[in-house]
């Protein structure tokens, strides 16, 4: 499927249903997000913003209103789709990362990796490297601290090709160096597949300069 | 990715089922090939003697022997019989009218010597390909015999005279000598037997050869017939059984008493089979109970992979191929336990003159039960793996 555009149409949660969205720029609103252009979502806590990635990457639906991935609309994919939506087409680092404890970073990476042979393990190492694992590489994942973990999930939502990076909180356990080294890699990796970004945040974000930035 | 599944796969758990799996399974395959090797044991069957035919004598009673009374059947009673509506054909059974002495080589000099007798059938009665009931002369003369007689020679005789027994196959293999004597002279000739019946209580040598012995060494009389072999319609017809306890005839190698054997037989190994069954069915919920347990125990980690883009089905595979090699594991064991009881069970049966039965049905249906379970086990895992996602 290529995709080349989101569109996010009137939707509204269904938590949401009759309260009073005026405020927000996405809910019930028409909203489109297109390829090679960087979006950064800012949001206050509670206000649905890991909602919004979980509807685009269709693992909820307790929505109204409709969602559009390349013109389709995204309840009407198959099983079969979606895997290949999430294998080659979006790319997702959920907030709570999801990582797998009992691997190492390595095999967390190649796990994502072996779906696409998207890189090559010296590049997976090469990426873990600089955002500063380099002797994190086969350690387990539980063993690590949260930024650590969180930059680990990075380099994973990287290793495959996708036309759009949906990045949830992706620096907030993040210093100031490391979400520039986080940031330049996320560019490097989104320019390289002309691909687009969208980033959210609350209050930290990460440093991409922003086509648009929507409030949610 | 096994690395990440097999974490709370519960060996226990899988060596209970595969156990109960083997026991039901094995039960299954080693009943099954049990009856198909015993069934012969106490079939009807007769390679020489269709279904439909009877082989009838006349009930010796003691006053009637005593007072000279024969036993034959004369001419207005097979007429008689020809009459029934039931009766398609009446055969004679022609009785040798010279003395026969058999004799079987035993090696080192030595032979075993006995009086015997022939009895011959109009050929068409007798179902055997032509090349092996065919007497040329100065060839070997073939012999069908009665079962009953290598039976009584194996357990009767050989057991307890410390004789090894002997089975179908090397009966038919020893070289029989027999010498006809009659009219003064004598001579011997050699045979074979090409095999033995169940419904044939005689000894039976080809129409053509009687013909050219009796009148060779025969004095020339041809009594009565004492046997009547009698084409029906159809053997199981009431009034069959009322004729023939009206004129007093009994029907010979009527197997009522090993049909009913053959009968129970056939419930106890129903019986047998039917618990077999049930306990692979539990087994197989067993498994099911302890794969939907170590899914459970997964979710989020099944969950992830998917939001990963991992297929449902690329996820329930390695539990696939876990399940599929447990039960290829236990189709296996119970196929070598079927082998290995029969090996326990196939020499008394040999001693019966019983070759074993072909292996296929047994494997069938134990392939087949445990296809049946295989899939029963796969779709539950995808089943369960899908409703994740």
């Amino acid at each position: 499927m290529d995709i080349n555009k989101i569109e996010i149409l009137n939707v509204i949660p269904a938590v949401f249903a009759g309260a009073d969205l005026s405020a927000s720029e996405i809910w019930a609103s028409n909203v489109e997000f297109e390829a090679g252009k960087r979006y950064l979502i800012s949001a206050e806590s509670g206000t649905g913003k890991s909602s919004l990635c979980s509807y685009i990457y269709g693992y909820r639906r307790d929505y109204s209103g409709e969602i559009r991935i390349g013109g389709r609309n995204v309840r009407s994919l198959s099983v079969a789709e979606w895997c290949d939506i999430r294998r080659r087409g979006i790319a997702y680092l959920p907030q709570d990362m999801r990582l797998f404890g009992e691997l190492t970073s390595l095999e967390n990476v190649q796990l994502k990796n072996g779906l696409t042979g998207h890189k090559t393990r010296a590049q997976i190492e090469d990426m873990l490297a600089q955002v500063g694992l380099a002797d994190k590489v086969h350690s387990l994942v539980s063993r690590m601290s949260i930024g650590q973990q969180q930059r680990v999930a990075i380099v994973r939502a990287l290793c495959q090709p996708f036309k759009f990076l949906i990045l949830d909180e992706p620096v907030s356990h993040l210093d100031e160096t490391n979400n520039a080294v986080i940031a330049t890699l996320v560019e490097q990796e989104a320019r390289s597949q002309g691909a687009a970004v969208i980033a959210t945040s609350v209050g930290n974000n990460v440093k991409l300069e922003a086509d648009k930035e929507f409030k949610l | 990715m096994w690395k990440l599944l097999r974490k709370h796969i519960s060996v226990g758990q899988f060596v209970g089922f595969s156990l109960a799996n083997l026991i039901g399974l094995g039960i299954v395959i080693v009943a099954l090939q049990f009856y198909s090797d015993v069934r012969p044991v106490f079939d009807d069957e007769d390679g020489f003697l269709k279904k439909d035919y009877l082989v009838i004598t006349r009930k010796v009673s003691g006053a009637g022997a005593l007072l000279g009374g024969t036993a034959a059947f004369d001419a207005e009673a097979i007429a008689d019989l020809k009459s029934q509506p039931w009766v398609r054909s009446v055969g004679e059974f022609s009785t040798s009218s010279y003395a026969i002495y058999a004799s079987v080589n035993v090696g080192g000099g030595r032979a075993m010597r006995t009086q015997f007798f022939f009895e011959s059938l109009p050929s068409e009665y007798i179902d055997v390909s032509q090349d092996r009931w065919n007497y040329t002369p100065g060839g070997e003369i073939p012999v069908i015999m009665s079962k009953d007689y290598l039976s009584l020679y194996n357990f009767g005789y050989a057991t307890s005279v410390g004789m090894p027994q002997i089975s179908e196959g090397m009966a038919e293999m020893i070289p029989l000598m027999f010498t006809l004597t009659g009219n003064g002279r004598s001579e011997s000739f050699s045979g074979r037997i090409v095999g033995f019946s169940n419904r044939l209580n005689t000894v039976i040598v080809p129409e053509e050869f009687m013909r050219w012995s009796n009148a060779e060494y025969g004095d020339g009389t041809s009594p009565a017939p004492a046997r009547l072999i009698v084409e029906v319609n159809s053997p199981g017809d009431v009034r069959i059984g009322e004729y023939m306890d009206g004129h007093r005839y009994e029907v010979s190698g009527d197997k009522a008493n090993s049909s009913k054997a053959n009968y129970f037989l056939t419930i106890v190994v129903g019986i047998v089979v039917a618990v077999g069954v049930l306990i692979s069915a539990l087994s197989f919920f067993v498994l099911m109970l302890s794969i939907y347990l170590l899914l459970q125990k997964n979710v989020k980690k099944l969950k992830d992979l998917l939001l990963l883009g991992y297929s449902p089905s690329e996820v329930a595979a390695p539990y696939v191929r876990l399940v599929v090699a447990v039960n290829a594991a236990v189709l296996v064991l119970s196929v070598a336990l079927m082998l290995l009881a029969r090996l326990y069970y196939l020499p008394m049966l040999r001693a019966m003159g019983v070759e074993g039965a072909s292996l296929w049905l047994s494997i069938g249906v134990g392939v087949l039960l445990l296809s049946l379970i295989t899939v029963g086990n796969v779709l539950a895992i995808r089943r369960k793996v899908r409703s994740l996602w």
